[in-house]
């Protein structure tokens, strides 16, 4: 069976070096595209007048419930309804299709890009499984912290270059009335944990990913107590608040928000201006000695179906999407970064995000939740949101993760 | 009539020749209702059965592994807590909406411009469940609209933390099920009060009933046939929970506010345990039947001595 | 009577705070959302314009069409199977009633997130995924159940004489079906016919698994949309958004409540 779907994309990959033999012309072809970012159609809409005569078109289907998504993606590998292009995630997500030999492998696709400058080799680590890659990123996110300028004009703040500094401008807010930090209970409960972690000590973060280092292990206690102390000094938002993040940045309801730099979207959305209305910068690492500043990093693999109708196209149209044209297309459309160093960033602010985040001063880590295996990753998540709920004892919850952790590698190592 | 022994024998179906001079009419009236669901829903439940007493990750061939997942179901003290909170739900909508669409039903009933008044009720359930999630949230988070208003009526009750504190976010979250469906309900029993004959009330108001006693005595009795469809609806309505808590708490925080009906998701979809997530759907499954044939049979058994 | 008017008056105003709340917050432009308080409405032309934003970025206008097939033909074919089946077990006194009344009532205790899955590999087997037909085929038989059980109760209520005396007429049960025990139980098809309309067309699961080009989808995938974590609307938008699609609904529901109080007394038959 294996070897079977093996060969099927071994034959896949000849048939596109073999020039497109197989079909018609690529560009004339109209591709069947999935994705569970269905908020972002347009900017698709975009990218089919960028690859208009050069590239395959996409026919967009979006999802909104990324859970109902994931299900029916791994169910239309079932039926004769697989997708020639679809979004996914890296890590064990990832892993679990390429073990069933779903995706085609882009292996050469990626070479080529490294070799043309269009993406960075350190990327290509989220796409690889055993030497071979498969997909190309659909995009890249890096986790920064936007604040809200007039909110700092006021209380005399300047952007903090350590982490001392950071937590003398929390303490600052908190005396002067106004809540310094965003914080959810669901869906990005996880990323204080990361932030502080990998800014304490990069190689435990690491190490959590791979079973190596143990969640009761002393770098992450001190990262958890490290959370703790935040929040018992008050620097966080209730999670219970609901209202949308980008509007409580707007209003001052917090000063600071850690997101990705999809943020920058839905500011602007409210007409708030970049640089004038908000800013943003990397958080200090928590340990100022480290030799790099990491920064979190989130990539999102666009991958084509293993014998979908057009697999040809599909991996002409990754091709594509990896070149400088398309990604500068892509960023001034969506007004976010791109993982090709050499498109161009329209967003002056994001722009020096990502001039700092490839520099030789950052450290590009992986975001928690693609780092971590999913079953370890379920139990956290639901342990993180108790904790930023209830902000109790963190031993309990490290104790609960672990035991997941021990489950999962006694049975996958 | 109603004696054992004859329910027993309409349960089941027996190899008896049939004298009933309607046997083939009424086969092909019942048939098409009895295929179609048997196609659709009772085909893909069949399915789910098998994957049950599987392992599958939703990729490859699912493999038989024997009741492991049942045996991991109970183990699990998380299946516990939903298994509990699935309870409150049952009896929290039973007692709520069920219980304010009667009441709202009764006091509507026979009243001029009755449809205005009960109009308010209905308006939730046409409103469209994005909105409706995005509503009470706003009602009902961390000095949301419902602390603003205690507060500004000096009332206790403002700091509490309405959906991060369980049992507390499940009873707020009956209270938002049942501003949805309690117009319904009163929909349903005001249909069922619409058709009772007025000759035997009459009768009983002149002989000096009235108010409750009436009510009571020859309303309710009467109502009989609509209750069991509004009660019974409840139930199974009940023990699947499921979208209020996915919109307003995906079940967190941790796990304090999941139902059984959230577990089998999130196991199935979110851990990609799509053995555990058919155990437990197969597990709700049947005490699902189990309550609705156990409420069903005398219900409806005694309304058809009618 | 004054004293039931108040309580139902009182109870039906808290009923329509949220209901406020939802018109309030819609009606705040996304870039203004910070300065209202809670409880402050925005502003007409605010409510205007993200209805417009949502119309346009949520492109709810491909699913309009299809969404009213849907909530118009399934729950219409379904509450005159319902009714077939009651009238089967009711008025013709089908053997074995009960059990086949539990057969189909059952159907409607599986958890529709179970049978998704399933359902999707059928339905792309069969060639009725991502069609019409498919999407019609499966809002009647969700509907089914709740009809069935609904209809049959409701013919209990109706003496056996109804169906007696038009036997003795010499009336098919074919035609004593259509022309005495449905025009006769209007008032319950109606209520089960707007109540599964609006199943239908608030339904996002099915809608989500089961289609997805944008003239099959219905509206409601396409709203939710609005609503995702990277990059969604803010809440006045979706919320704006929810409201113009449950206006169809909630326009249902004021035009047939005129049906429920023709005062009809059918245990008198």
């Amino acid at each position: 069976m294996a070897t079977a779907v093996l060969a099927s994309a071994a034959l896949a990959l000849t048939a596109c070096s073999g020039g497109g033999d197989g079909g018609g012309d690529p560009a004339e072809t109209t591709l069947s595209f999935f994705t569970d970012k269905a908020a972002w159609e347009s900017s698709f809409d975009d990218m089919n007048d960028a690859s208009d005569g050069v590239a395959p078109q996409l026919d967009f289907t979006g999802y909104s419930d990324p859970t109902a998504y994931d299900a029916f993606i791994k169910q239309s590998f079932r039926t004769n309804e697989r997708p020639d292009l679809f979004t996914w995630h890296t890590g064990d997500q990832l892993a679990e299709l390429v073990d069933q030999g779903l995706v085609a492998e882009t292996t050469d696709i990626w070479d080529e890009a490294i070799a043309d400058g269009y993406v960075t080799e350190e990327l290509a680590e989220n796409y690889t499984y055993e030497g071979a890659q498969y997909c190309v990123p659909m995009n890249v996110v890096y986790w920064v912290m936007y604040y809200n300028t007039q909110v700092f004009e006021d209380n005399g703040l300047d952007v903090p270059t350590t982490w001392e500094e950071f937590i003398d401008v929390a303490d600052t807010l908190v005396a002067n009335g106004v809540t310094p930090l965003h914080q959810m209970n669901i869906i990005f409960e996880f990323v204080w944990f990361q932030a502080i972690l990998a800014g304490l000590d990069p190689d435990a973060y690491d190490g959590l990913s791979d079973g190596s280092v143990s969640y009761t292990d002393p770098p992450v206690v001190e990262a958890m107590e490290i959370w703790h102390q935040m929040q018992s000094d008050g620097y966080f938002i209730d999670p219970g608040v609901e209202t949308d993040p980008q509007v409580l940045l707007q209003s001052g309801d917090v000063a600071m928000a850690y997101f990705g730099t999809f943020f920058t979207g839905q500011l602007n959305d409210l007409d708030m201006v970049s640089g004038e209305d908000y800013g943003s910068f990397l958080l200090p690492a928590v340990d100022g000695d480290l030799p790099q500043t990491p920064v979190i990093v989130e990539t999102g693999p666009l991958c084509v179906g293993a014998d979908s109708d057009n697999e040809e196209a599909a991996l002409a149209y990754s091709q594509w999407w990896m070149t400088t044209d398309a990604q500068s297309a892509w960023s001034e459309s969506r007004g976010d970064v791109s993982f090709n160093p050499e498109a161009t960033v329209t967003d002056e602010g994001l722009a020096e995000i990502t001039t700092q985040a490839t520099s030789d001063d950052s450290l590009q880590m992986r975001r928690y939740l693609e780092a971590t295996p999913n079953e370890i990753y379920t139990v956290a998540s639901e342990e993180f949101g108790a904790f930023v709920t209830n902000n109790d004892d963190p031993t309990g919850h490290l104790q609960a993760i672990q035991d997941a952790a021990d489950a999962y590698w006694a049975d996958n190592s | 009539m109603s004696a054992p022994t004859a329910r027993r024998a309409e349960l089941l179906p027996r190899g008896n020749k049939p004298k009933n001079p309607y046997w083939t009419s009424s086969i092909g009236f019942v048939a098409p209702g009895v295929l179609l669901v048997a196609v659709v829903l009772y085909l893909p439940f069949i399915w789910t059965s098998w994957i049950s007493l599987t392992e599958y990750n939703g990729l490859g061939d699912p493999e038989f592994v024997g009741i492991d997942n049942f045996t991991a179901m109970f183990a699990d003290p998380g299946f516990l807590v939903s298994l509990r909170n699935t309870l409150f739900w049952v009896i929290g909508t039973i007692l709520l909406p069920v219980g304010l669409g009667l009441l709202i039903a009764v006091l509507s009933h026979g009243m001029p411009n009755a449809t205005w008044f009960r109009l308010p009720f209905l308006i939730p359930y046409a409103i469209s469940g994005v909105a409706v999630g995005v509503i009470w949230s706003f009602v009902l988070q961390t000095n949301g609209a419902l602390s603003q208003a205690l507060s500004f009526l000096h009332l206790p009750g403002a700091d509490l933390r309405w959906l991060l504190d369980g049992p507390l976010n499940t009873v707020m979250m009956i209270l938002a099920a049942s501003w949805q469906g309690a117009g319904v309900n009163a929909l349903l029993f005001g249909i069922g009060l619409q058709s009772i004959p007025k000759e035997p009330i009459e009768a009983a108001r002149v002989d000096g009933a009235s108010g409750f006693t009436l009510f009571r005595t020859m309303t309710w009795p009467m109502l009989a046939p609509l209750t069991t469809v509004v009660v019974g609806l409840a139930i199974v309505g009940s023990l699947k929970t499921f979208d209020v808590v996915w919109a307003m708490t995906q079940g967190g925080p941790g796990r304090v506010s999941e139902t059984l009906a959230l577990t089998m998701y999130k196991e199935t979809f979110v851990n990609n345990d799509y053995g555990l997530g058919a155990a437990v759907a197969l597990f709700l499954t049947v005490i699902t039947v189990l309550a609705s044939i156990l409420y069903l049979r005398r219900q409806l058994a005694d309304s058809r001595a009618m | 009577m004054i004293a039931r008017k108040i309580v139902l008056a009182i109870l039906g105003l808290l009923w329509l705070v949220p209901v406020y709340l939802l018109l309030a917050n819609a009606s705040k432009l996304p870039a203004e959302f910070g300065n209202y308080g809670l409880w402050e409405p925005g502003t007409l032309g605010g409510l205007g314009q993200n209805m417009l934003d949502a119309w346009s970025r949520g492109k709810l206008n491909s699913g309009v069409l299809s969404t009213a097939i849907y909530a118009i033909v399934a729950p219409a074919i379904a509450v005159v199977v319902g009714a077939a089946a009651g009238f089967a077990i009711v008025a013709l006194r089908l053997r074995n009633g009960f059990f086949w009344l539990v057969v189909i009532f059952a159907a409607s205790i599986f958890p529709l997130q179970m049978i998704l899955m399933p359902l999707f590999v059928g339905y792309a087997q069969t060639g009725l995924f991502n069609t019409r037909v498919g999407m019609i085929l499966v809002y009647t038989v969700i509907a089914v159940p709740f009809s069935a059980f609904v209809m049959r109760n409701f013919f209990t209520g109706v003496a056996h004489q109804v169906f007696e005396a038009a036997v003795v007429d010499g009336a098919t049960t074919w035609r004593i079906f259509w022309r005495i025990y449905l025009p006769m139980a209007v008032p319950a098809l109606v209520a089960v016919f707007i109540l599964q309309a609006t199943f239908v067309w608030n339904d996002l699961l099915l809608g989500l698994t089961l289609t997805q080009s944008a003239e099959v989808r219905p509206i409601v995938t396409a709203l939710s949309a609005l609503q995702s974590t990277y990059g969604g609307s803010t809440m006045s938008t979706v919320l704006a958004g929810g409201l113009l699609v449950s206006l169809p609904t909630v326009v249902l529901f004021l035009a047939t409540q005129r049906i429920f109080t023709r005062g009809l007394s059918l245990g008198q038959f």
